[in-house]
């Protein structure tokens, strides 16, 4: 079934927000359709959380419009959304059951319907065996895992999930990845901010890129893909890739031996192959146009947008 | 409000279950049983049970004229002093009495002992004997009647209030109950500035505020730990009234004591909005500040504001009518101690409880009224304190207070 063909779970229209002379928002637009997980991007300081906080209605916009599960938010409405904040924590100084199941039953549920779910969670993530030990008593890694459990207990429709992977080992970020991917497959919307490109690469459907309080783009993420192609190249051979007119970043070499660089917006693989071989210094064994990555992506976009306001 | 209910459930059983509300809660029970042992061993005297000795070279005492009930000392008479003085000696007695010949004139009486004087209750045995044997011959009711002496009621004029010598306690129970009423109130909203400032800043707050309306949160911990201090304070009269039961039992100089029901009523009235006061305050002093440790220091100067009738305590007690007693009376802050403080001491008038009560309830009204608002802007403030600025256009219903959503919003 077409996501797309159900109603949108989240629908963000030209939000904006100042705190002071701050405009930390200026003009954000999304929608989030349930069964994707969906990419909130962006350099720090870009307006992310804020705009995360507008949609969960914790801030309200300036200006512009905000409808999750079809309309205004209500205390019904908060039932159904599970929210893991980057700024997290949990009670520190209480026992890991006790402060879940409390969680669990504000969001709605009965109390032995929240021990039943709090159970399947902690065996899922190894953390029953820690079930009465004291918040603080945990590793950082367990706090996080703990921390993904308050926010999925109650099975929320709509899971919002800012940094899940942050200080988790690679084990359990493959677990969180799995269960990430699960919640979608069963039809919840998920909508995920991270800096980790390629996980967003690897699980979201679209993506939106905020950068100064604005979207600079907004898509699934093999159509944008596909409109930077020849955005990047790769190159092998000897000397600076760094500093050659056109390049954007210059990756030292991986395990394929070839730089990676990305390209500057406007700039053409076959310039950069004409500059490279003009230059004296610079010898090429191999030379060819790489897919970008939504790395590269990401750098274009912003370092573009900052060069166009430079110039401006 | 389910939700309000199961914040205040976990904030009650998240405190009761502490080990440092325990001991504060129990402190007191025992404390009251502390004193009531002392009381009793004070009254009962030592464990001293030798006779005492008496020379009466004056003729005036006859053996056995104790009156009923003070019959828990044997005397023993001696004809002379050195014969007196050689059973104390010898350790036979614990001390003796001397009535010199000229005692119906000049009234002296000596008291030999070793070391040790005797008990209180002793030397009050001894003069029982000496009265009634003073009084023999006359009339059983005018011996008993004299025995027992005058028992002086001071009662006010419009009859509300009584005092006798009998029970001086009564004047100290307001007192001392006062102070740990008015110490349950500050520790319990000291938990509330915890409550509030933990929530910030273990950020729990951003769950929480995407859970549940901020109002529904604030009411719901306000209302556990004001069950908190209503469980503190319930173990606090059930030990009071079951001390003064159990030591009335015991020791009969405690029979005097009346629990004070009329003053436990005003307690009850004045505790609540008391506690809607200062925890109004501890609410917004916790959202203003991001750590616990700045809002405490704060704190700690608001509750001397509540304290401060223990710092003119000699005003209060010199004249407890008087213009700074009537004051702080009416000031909602001290109102509630200096009302149990001057219980003891005054008839405080009608006009004055009433007045204070709804000063105290108008404020409490306020104080919880700009902590809501105060709270919801400053609680997503980490690590910086929110700003005067902030605050006054929190309290008008504009800036930040107004920034944050209150459970319908968005749009």
């Amino acid at each position: 079934m077409n996501p797309f063909d159900e109603q949108a779970t989240v629908q963000v229209e030209q939000i904006k927000k100042s705190f002071g002379a701050v405009e930390a928002v200026v003009d954000v637009s999304f929608e989030v359709y349930p069964g994707e997980v969906f990419g909130l991007l962006g350099p720090n300081g870009a307006g992310k959380t804020t705009s995360i906080r507008m949609m969960l209605d914790i801030f309200r916009p300036d200006a512009g419009r905000v409808a999750v599960f079809g309309g205004s938010m209500d205390e019904a409405k908060k039932n159904r959304i599970g929210y893991m904040p980057e700024e997290r924590g949990l009670y520190r100084d209480l026992r890991l059951e006790q402060t879940l199941v409390y969680l669990a039953t504000l969001k709605g549920m009965s109390e032995p319907a929240a021990k039943g779910q709090v159970t399947e969670w902690l065996q899922r993530l190894d953390l029953y065996e820690h079930r009465t030990k004291r918040i603080q008593e945990l590793s950082k890694g367990m706090q996080q895992k703990a921390q993904l459990i308050a926010t999925l207990a109650h099975s929320p429709d709509l899971l919002v999930v800012d940094e899940p992977f942050s200080g988790l080992d690679p084990l359990n970020t493959r677990l969180v990845k799995q269960i990430i991917q699960e919640q979608a497959d069963a039809g919840k919307t998920v909508v995920m901010s991270t800096h980790q490109m390629y996980q967003v690469e690897a699980m979201c459907n679209r993506i939106v890129l905020i950068d100064r309080g604005h979207s600079v783009l907004y898509g699934r993420v093999d159509e944008i893909k596909r409109r930077f192609a020849g955005h990047a190249v790769s190159v092998a051979g000897s000397g600076d890739f760094a500093h050659v007119p056109g390049v954007l970043e210059a990756r030292p070499p991986g395990e394929n031996g070839a730089w990676h660089l990305a390209l500057q917006p406007g700039a053409e693989p076959h310039d950069l192959l004409r500059t490279l071989a003009s230059r004296p210094d610079i010898t090429i064994d191999r030379f060819e146009v790489a897919e970008a990555s939504l790395d590269d992506i990401f750098i274009t976009v912003v370092q573009g947008q900052r060069g166009e306001a430079a110039d401006a | 409000m389910r939700k309000a209910w199961l914040v205040a459930k976990h904030e009650y059983l998240t405190m009761v279950r502490k080990r440092s509300f325990a001991l504060a809660t129990l402190a007191f029970p025992v404390l009251i049983a502390a004193f009531l042992a002392l009381t009793i061993f004070l009254a009962q005297g030592s464990s001293d049970e030798r006779p005492l000795g008496y020379v009466d070279l004056a003729g005036v005492l006859i053996d056995g004229a104790q009156p009923a009930g003070d019959a828990d000392f044997a005397f023993l008479p001696f004809a002379g002093e050195p014969a007196a003085l050689a059973a104390l000696q010898a350790g036979h007695i614990q001390a003796y009495y001397l009535l010199p010949a000229g005692y119906r004139e000049s009234g002296e009486v000596q008291l030999t002992a070793l070391s040790e004087t005797p008990p209180g209750a002793a030397q009050r045995a001894f003069d029982a004997m000496l009265r009634a044997s003073l009084l023999a011959g006359q009339p059983a009711d005018i011996q008993q009647r004299l025995a027992n002496g005058v028992n002086l009621t001071v009662r006010s004029m419009d009859g509300r209030r009584e005092f006798s010598q009998s029970n001086f306690i009564n004047l100290l129970l307001p007192f001392v109950a006062g102070f740990f009423f008015v110490y349950a109130v500050l520790s319990s909203a000291g938990y509330l500035l915890q409550a509030v400032t933990t929530e910030k800043e273990n950020r729990t707050v951003e769950i929480m505020a995407t859970t549940l309306a901020p109002d529904h949160l604030i009411a719901g911990k306000a209302a556990g730990l004001l069950a908190v201090a209503l469980t503190q304070l319930a173990v606090w009269v059930a030990a009071i009234v079951l001390g003064l039961a159990v030591g009335a039992a015991l020791e009969p100089a405690l029979r005097a004591v009346q629990i004070p029901w009329t003053l436990l009523a005003v307690v009850l009235l004045y505790f609540l909005p008391s506690f809607a006061l200062i925890g109004g305050m501890m609410i917004a002093i916790g959202s203003v500040f991001s750590e616990m440790q700045q809002g405490q220091q704060v704190a700690g100067i608001l509750n001397l504001l509540f304290m401060a009738p223990f710092f003119v305590l000699i005003v209060i007690f010199a004249n407890p009518d008087g213009p700074m007693a009537v004051g702080m009376t009416l000031f909602p802050t001290t109102s509630f101690l200096t009302v149990l403080i001057r219980w003891g001491l005054t008839t405080i008038p009608a006009w004055q409880l009433a007045l204070s009560w709804l000063l105290l309830v108008a404020s409490a009204a306020g104080s919880v009224w700009a902590a809501a608002r105060i709270y919801r802007a400053g609680m997503l403030q980490y690590g910086q304190r929110l700003s005067g600025a902030a605050i006054k256009a929190a309290l008008r219903g504009h800036g930040p207070a107004d920034e944050l959503a209150r459970g319908h919003t968005s749009s």
